[in-house]
């Protein structure tokens, strides 16, 4: 008994409710439709309208613009660094052949300087017989300082010719092949050059030491020595022609006994760059040796 | 085949030595590889393929290296004997045992023959220079070990030869019988 006027309560509220909100919505409307078409002002409805979703927006924008930055920053940026990745490897693979053809042509052109000065060196020895040789093998001793050279017997060369390179006297050849020739080099102990200080014509017997260095041996006393003086072949007994470089004076020890100074030489041969050789035929020698035989 | 591939190996050696090692004719820093093998042989190689490795390495090296011919001869065959007597002695045949020996025994096996080419022939060779010496036995004694390693590989895998040298020795007929 008591439900039904509950119900019939609930039914009128419910009525009251939408004929509320019906007229709330329609007073909304006109208040929208007159203020748009009526005065065209940017009303207080709009101000609030996009005063609400201006937030919004900005926060939608925002995250968009967020969105394209680290797009573009890391995305992008993988990206870009693999196609980088591939680049780089190209362009390191391209360098380093690039680097290879430049050590070719930078080697070549040592090379080619190395033997200009060989071939203007060779030009200014008059008349003389020479062979071009290039070094294959070193001595590993510690005892002794040899070299071996690719010109044997079968280009001429014989036991006791001189070897040069533009700067100078290097050795004599001490062994041959038909194809190799052994030299031993002016530094060594067992070595024994005649030469000559150029300024005072004092002559003296070059020796060697086993070091960068070579011994100036029987210069008297008396003779007239300064340090810089240029040391060169003296030509006796017809193995080195007269006047090559072989070195300068570079410490004269006067000791107070004995008839003799001692002189150290310092080579005009860089024997660490030591490659190309000029092996000096002597036709003096060739007579000597076939003289010899018979 | 084991003293075949021994000799190929000093050959190898010796050449490495007389050209790459050495960058000028005065570069000390180039180490005496083959005294390492003189060295593997007198502790691991019997006394007949030893001997027979070691004559052409020392003629090799006779030719490419010094103006004394036998020296080097002198040189190998004395660390040889020198190096196998103290071999029977050692109570211990482990590599690391014997690096320092190795090393010693080329400096007093040097230094020996450079007073004695000196007796013989004086003036004709570079003058002793004991730190010199000492640091190319330094790299002997560095290079003992890695190329003593070679060495086991080389003799190892020459047990294995490409030619079947048991397969072609003769048997006598009495045991074809026998195993029948």
């Amino acid at each position: 008994m008591r439900k039904k006027p509950t119900r019939k309560r609930s039914d009128r509220y419910r009525l009251f409710r939408i004929v509320i909100l019906a007229g709330l919505l329609m007073t909304l409307a006109l208040i929208f439709l007159v203020s748009t078409l009526g005065s065209q002002n940017f009303g207080s409805l709009h101000k609030l309208v996009l005063e609400a979703v201006g937030p919004l927006q900005k926060v939608v924008t925002m995250s968009g613009s967020y969105v394209e930055t680290f797009k573009s920053e890391y995305i992008d940026i993988l990206q870009d660094s693999l196609r980088l990745r591939e680049e780089n490897k190209r362009l390191i693979q391209q360098l380093q052949e690039n680097e290879n053809i430049l050590n070719k042509s930078r080697e070549a052109m040592a090379t080619n300087a190395s033997l200009r000065k060989l071939l203007e060196f060779k030009n200014t020895l008059d008349q003389q017989q020479v062979m071009a040789a290039t070094i294959v093998g070193k001595d590993p001793s510690t005892m002794f300082r040899s070299v071996i050279i690719d010109r044997g017997s079968n280009s001429n060369v014989m036991k006791g010719n001189p070897v040069v390179n533009n700067d100078g006297v290097v050795g004599q050849v001490f062994a041959v092949t038909p194809n190799y020739a052994k030299v031993l080099l002016a530094i060594a102990p067992s070595s024994a050059i005649d030469v000559l200080l150029q300024k005072s014509r004092v002559r003296g017997i070059l020796k060697g030491d086993g070091t960068l260095t070579y011994r100036l041996e029987y210069i008297l006393k008396t003779a007239e020595v300064e340090e810089g003086d240029h040391v060169v072949t003296a030509g006796y007994g017809g193995i080195f022609p007269t006047g090559l470089q072989v070195g300068v004076v570079s410490k004269i020890i006067k000791k107070p006994r004995g008839m003799f100074h001692e002189i150290e030489v310092t080579p005009s041969v860089d024997y660490q760059k030591l490659e190309n050789l000029l092996i000096l035929q002597q036709p003096k020698l060739a007579e000597i040796k076939q003289m010899e035989q018979r | 085949m084991v003293v075949l591939h021994f000799i190929v190996v000093g050959l190898l050696l010796i050449i490495l030595q007389t050209t790459i090692c050495m960058r000028t004719p005065v570069w000390l820093l180039a180490p005496d590889l083959y005294y390492v093998l003189v060295a593997y042989l007198a502790f691991r190689l019997d006394l007949l393929r030893s001997l027979i490795i070691l004559f052409p390495l020392v003629c090799v090296l006779d030719v490419l290296s010094g103006t004394i011919l036998g020296m080097h001869a002198l040189l190998c065959f004395s660390a040889y004997f020198l190096l196998r007597q103290f071999s029977a002695k050692l109570p211990v045949n482990d590599i690391v045992y014997q690096i320092p020996l190795i090393g010693l025994s080329f400096l007093a096996v040097s230094w020996v023959v450079s007073l004695f080419l000196e007796l013989l022939q004086p003036g004709q060779q570079v003058a002793w220079s004991w730190w010199r010496m000492l640091v190319r036995m330094v790299l002997v004694a560095m290079f003992s070990y890695p190329l003593f390693f070679l060495f086991d590989l080389i003799q190892k895998y020459s047990r294995h030869s490409f030619l079947p040298w048991n397969r072609l020795r003769l048997r006598s007929d009495n045991r074809r019988r026998r195993q029948a």
